[in-house]
């Protein structure tokens, strides 16, 4: 073997570890939670309340994961809207000032702290209600998911051939009727998942709820106007508390939400194959 | 007697570009009529200035007239969707929608426009045009298949068939030929000789050869500029103007 192509395998060798090695934090994280938490993952844990600090039953995190369902979908119908539209227009009128300047401040947004837009919709919708609520969290998660939706909406627009458009358009219909009919399902690869991504965020994110819905843990769903809780929230508040059993539904919930996460992104790549054009 | 379309004083510019100069013609009904020229001479967007397709540009600027059965496209009283149904459109890449299947790349246009009121009414629409694009006879068994399996002289009759599903008055084709094989092209070529009983055409094309083969009447572009129009046989055995003499025997292209 000469000299050239000894260093070619080094320096293949080399990236070929450095690959593998960045991608060990996953499975350790998954392996890691799976193993402290699923073993106290059962129905009830999904359905019951938690548990007292000491004593009673081993409970579980139903009003958490109900407030966690009930607040994604909320996000996602918000920011979702929102996001899809946005997204379009970025596409469509690329070429308007409102579009640039648009795009860049989304752009910026999405590197914004999420705790930050916690805060914002804790002086906007808590403090003038007096009361921690779900719509306030709900507002927040939308506020953090629509840059996403927006640029991912963007892309999947921009992807589709001009000549597409433009066959659309011949058709002799409006610009709505085009883009909602017959563009849309050509770009729903893109489209579904820009929806599924902000559905991960909204389902993982913990400061913008922070502020925002308390966490009350032992009541189910009130009402908008109410606190509520996301298991995000009561992993954060049950893992920083001294009692060992609240630690164990903390993992648990660890299990949950790692679960919601893995599905969100396998339902998204079957989907993404599913539709291939 | 009516004319299919007319042409007055169109200019056309894309930002400062001036692409198109004083372009007046106007042509009779049930013919074929070539665009030729070399690319890039505003073929294309003379095209797309008559069925208003030019607006998805937000840089393009359009004056002047064109006037079908007399109404002028650009009047503002004018719906830019009515505008567009009166003209089926072919591109130069054949382009049906690759999602969709055979059958719904025809049923869409009339789908979405109201044209039917029901289901047997769409299927008999969607059996005529395709009959008339020479495709029904091979894609009569696949209607559900989707349009991408199809090879590309099929897509392009498949892409006629959608354009004549809206019953337009003018159906026009930029280079229809121009990316496919010989076989495929001289059975377009067949098609269009066959759809002119019925529709006017006006057809775009960087091929002097295909403008002698099909067309009743050619105009000469050159440079934004309509150099020379008139009956097919006469531009092409005593052209007018030395450029269009240039062009036609293949000194310029």
């Amino acid at each position: 073997m000469n000299k050239r192509k000894l260093k070619e395998k080094i320096m293949l060798g080399t990236i070929s570890l450095l690959a593998t090695i960045s991608a060990i934090p996953i499975f350790m994280i998954i392996i890691n939670i799976y193993s402290e938490g699923l073993r106290y993952v059962s129905l009830s844990f999904l359905i019951d309340f938690p548990p007292p600090p000491i004593g009673g039953k081993a409970g579980g995190i139903g009003p958490a994961l109900a407030g966690s369902l009930i607040l994604m979908s909320l996000a996602l119908m918000i920011g979702g809207c929102i996001g899809f539209f946005t997204g379009l227009y970025l596409s469509e009128f690329s070429h308007t000032k409102l579009a640039q300047y648009t795009q860049l401040f989304l752009q910026i947004m999405v590197e914004f702290p999420t705790i930050i837009i916690g805060l914002f919709a804790y002086s906007i919708l808590v403090v003038p209600l007096k009361r921690f609520n779900a719509f306030a969290g709900a507002f927040a998660l939308s506020v953090v998911i629509i840059p996403y939706i927006a640029l991912n909406v963007r892309e999947a627009y921009k992807s589709i051939p001009y000549s597409l458009k433009e066959a659309a358009l011949s058709l002799g219909i409006s610009h709505p009727k085009a883009y909602l009919r017959v563009l849309l399902s050509a770009a729903r690869r893109g489209v579904l998942t820009a929806l599924l991504i902000g559905m991960a965020k909204a389902a993982g994110e913990t400061a913008p709820l922070l502020f925002t819905i308390l966490g009350t843990s032992f009541s189910y769903f009130e009402g908008l106007d109410k606190p509520i809780n996301a298991i995000p929230l009561l992993i954060y508040n049950f893992a920083l508390s001294p009692y060992e059993r609240w630690h164990q539904v903390a993992w648990g919930a660890s299990a949950i939400l790692l679960s919601i996460i893995l599905a969100i992104f396998v339902i998204s790549r079957i989907v993404v194959k599913e539709v291939k054009i | 007697m009516t004319w299919a379309i007319e042409v007055n004083n169109l200019n056309v510019w894309y930002g400062d570009k001036h692409i198109l100069k004083n372009i007046s013609f106007k042509i009779p009904k049930n013919i074929i009529f070539a665009i030729m020229g070399p690319s890039g001479c505003g073929k294309s967007t003379l095209l797309r200035a008559m069925n208003r397709l030019l607006e998805l540009n937000p840089h393009a600027r359009v004056e002047g007239q064109v006037r079908i059965d007399g109404i002028d496209v650009y009047n503002d009283n004018v719906d830019i969707t009515w505008v567009r149904r009166q003209f089926g459109m072919v591109f130069q890449i054949p382009n049906p929608f690759p999602h969709l299947s055979i059958y719904e790349n025809v049923a869409l246009g009339p789908k979405l426009n109201g044209l039917v009121k029901n289901k047997s009414q769409l299927d008999e629409l969607v059996k005529q045009a395709l009959e008339q694009a020479y495709l029904w006879d091979e894609v009569k068994n696949d209607l559900k298949k989707p349009a991408s399996m199809l090879s590309g002289g099929q897509q392009q009759r498949l892409c006629i068939a959608r354009a004549l599903a809206l019953k337009p008055k003018i159906v026009l084709m930029d280079e229809p030929t121009a990316n496919l094989d010989p076989v495929a092209s001289s059975k377009i070529e067949e098609l269009m000789l066959e759809l002119k009983e019925n529709y006017t055409i006006i057809i775009v094309t960087h091929n002097p050869q295909q403008a002698a083969r099909i067309s009743d009447y050619v105009a000469f572009l050159y440079m934004g500029e309509l150099i020379e129009i008139g009956e097919t046989s006469m531009v092409f055995t005593r052209p007018r103007h030395e450029l269009t003499e240039k062009y036609v025997v293949g000194r310029m292209g």
